[in-house]
């Protein structure tokens, strides 16, 4: 292993971009695109279709070469294969398994291809199957696999050995709810064990998976930070009102007397959405603290109250964003 | 882990499905079935030849002449002249097909995988000329057994049904069978360096067979308009060179084949290191 590929532990950042770059022809996919991911962090790659996030996710893992910038894994270049063996986990998108090769084969071979040693690759690929809860699968070939079955063989190969790293790009794309609930299950069983990156363009999951997200469009950044920055959780409380008949009235919000709660910065009313957006000074009082006042005020002007949610929600940060 | 290792997973990974496949299994089945029935044939022509060769005549000596025409070398001629007869029609009819069958092999064992995007899954474990080294290599093994079995049946045959002792006959089959073996490296090099530049599989094929046909016409062209040095292009001419009873031919011809090969994978494994995938 050379001095320059030699690996370098205890690293701050899993993940780092610097001014990545990819043009294809006269197009410029991903336009000096620049964010970190701390290790051991869920992070989140997220954007509308043709943003740039899988031309962005091919460069991590080494598929595509960046035409400008840098990427570091653990601090090496991806193209560093032997010194990040079994340290990076990757689930490309609509990659197809080897249709003649049985499932168990294949996660072996994968075993022994990262540098598992032989006595010990069976048990590893055993392992990863029964994580993403297709033990009984291990005698099928990954031909006759369906489409979620095969989704999860690749999620077990991601995860095969405990990487150090794992990207993941569209890891649920295409699948029915239940099996997509299954692989969100899978991937938040290794929460806190690794540094996970996640390419998505569903919201609502990398909501729920991220603990922080670079939001890309045309290539390029346009939001970057923790999740609780990104969705302002920590400076804003949404109030829903319920509409039923005899139910509140929008007129009877008390509006002005919201406004005048301590912390509070301003109160809106959504009258299509039926929801009050309060806003607050996140330094001064924790979002609980708001919540607590804004109802007990509403509760009292007996104002009916079907939801209440912290921050804005990614997708609508998104949308306002992209 | 080391390249050597890499190699040798992703090679015998390569053999495996090679003959795991319907495609690669059928292959394996025509061509040995083909090889059997066509070395029926020509152990029966070789028969009926001698059977109605004038009396008086010198096999030995006839050969020879055959021979010292077929390769413009009377040493070639006269190194050959006691090989059994079948034995060496078989040797130029596996010269010919070795081509088709490596076409056949190789086409989709890159192309296909880029088209499908299961070479990501090796790339990030392994260098990716060790990928594609093991590739070349699985191609070049498979190709081999497969001919190996189509020549033992021919063995066999020629075995039952000729004249002579079946240990001479294996000795014979595998000199033979050693001048396959670089030539088919050679051909497995260059469909490796055309199929690994493709992302379709049925392109990869025609591609392929066009660049063989392509060296075809240059050899043909060279005999032709007698420009020796450039029928070295085609790597199935270097049959004369491996027959030689002159060691230093022989290794000649290794050499010139091993350069093909050489070249060939290089600027596939420059080439591919260097893509997207």
């Amino acid at each position: 292993m050379s001095a320059a590929h030699s690996p370098r532990r205890g690293l701050e950042s899993a993940v780092r971009a610097r001014k990545l770059t990819k043009v294809f022809g006269a197009t410029t996919a991903v336009d000096a695109l620049t964010f970190e991911v701390a290790a051991g962090a869920v992070f989140g790659l997220i954007g509308p279709n043709g943003a740039g996030k899988s031309t962005t996710f091919s460069m991590l893992a080494g598929y595509l070469q960046p035409t400008h910038g840098s990427v570091e894994i653990l601090g090496l270049a991806p193209a560093a294969v032997d010194a990040l063996r079994g340290r990076v986990g990757v689930l490309p998108q609509d990659a197809v398994l080897p249709t003649t090769d049985g499932v168990g084969a294949f996660l072996v071979h994968m075993a022994r291809l990262q540098g598992i040693p032989q006595s010990q690759a069976l048990e590893s690929a055993k392992r990863a199957l029964a994580d993403v809860s297709g033990a009984d699968w291990w005698t099928e070939r990954c031909g006759n696999l369906s489409h979620g079955m095969a989704k999860r063989v690749v999620l077990a190969q991601a995860f095969l050995g405990d990487p150090e790293v794992v990207l993941l790009d569209e890891p649920t794309a295409g699948l029915d709810p239940r099996v997509a609930w299954e692989v969100r299950q899978s991937i938040l069983a290794k929460k806190g064990r690794c540094s996970i990156v996640i390419s998505s363009h569903n919201l609502n999951e990398l909501e729920e998976i991220c603990d922080a997200a670079a939001v890309i469009d045309r290539g390029r950044l346009v939001a970057a930070g923790s999740m609780a920055e990104l969705t302002a959780t920590h400076e804003e409380i949404r109030v829903k009102v319920a509409s039923a008949q005899g139910a509140t009235k929008t007129s009877s919000v008390p509006l002005a007397a919201l406004r005048e709660l301590a912390d509070v910065k301003s109160v809106d009313l959504d009258e299509d959405r039926l929801e009050i957006v309060v806003r607050f000074d996140g330094g001064r009082a924790d979002p609980e603290t708001i919540i607590g006042r804004v109802l007990r005020l509403l509760l009292d002007q007996q104002v009916r109250i079907s939801g209440v949610t912290k921050g804005r929600g990614l997708e609508k940060r998104v949308m306002e964003i992209t | 882990m080391s390249p050597l290792s890499e190699v040798s997973l992703v090679t015998w990974r390569e053999v495996r499905k090679t003959f795991q496949s319907a495609k690669g299994g059928a292959l394996a089945a025509i061509s040995v079935l083909g090889g059997g029935a066509a070395s029926m044939l020509v152990t029966w022509v070789d028969r009926l030849r001698r059977e109605q060769l004038p009396p008086g005549l010198d096999l030995h000596e006839a050969q020879e002449q055959v021979f010292s025409r077929w390769y413009g070398q009377p040493g070639i001629g006269k190194a050959l002249a006691g090989c059994p007869y079948a034995l060496w029609m078989m040797l130029i009819a596996t010269l010919w097909l070795v081509p088709l069958l490596v076409a056949l092999m190789t086409f989709d064992a890159i192309s296909g995988e880029l088209q499908r995007g299961t070479a990501r899954f090796w790339v990030v474990r392994a260098r990716r000329s060790s990928y594609l080294l093991g590739k070349a290599l699985g191609a070049w093994l498979s190709v081999l057994a497969v001919s190996l079995a189509m020549n033992v049946l021919v063995w066999t045959t020629a075995a039952a049904v000729g004249r002579q002792n079946p240990l001479y006959i294996v000795e014979w089959g595998l000199r033979f069978f050693c001048v396959v073996v670089p030539v088919a490296a050679a051909w497995c090099g260059i469909a490796v360096l055309v199929g690994s530049q493709l992302k379709t599989p049925m392109l990869s094929l025609l591609t392929i067979c066009a660049t063989f046909f392509g060296f075809w016409v240059v050899h043909v062209t060279a005999l032709v308009t007698k420009h020796e040095w450039l029928s070295w292009a085609y790597p199935s001419a270097y049959d004369s060179l491996l027959l030689s009873p002159d060691p230093a031919d022989v290794g000649r011809g290794l050499l010139g084949t091993g350069v093909i090969t050489a070249l060939s994978v290089s600027a596939a494994i420059i080439a591919f290191d260097r893509r997207d995938l």
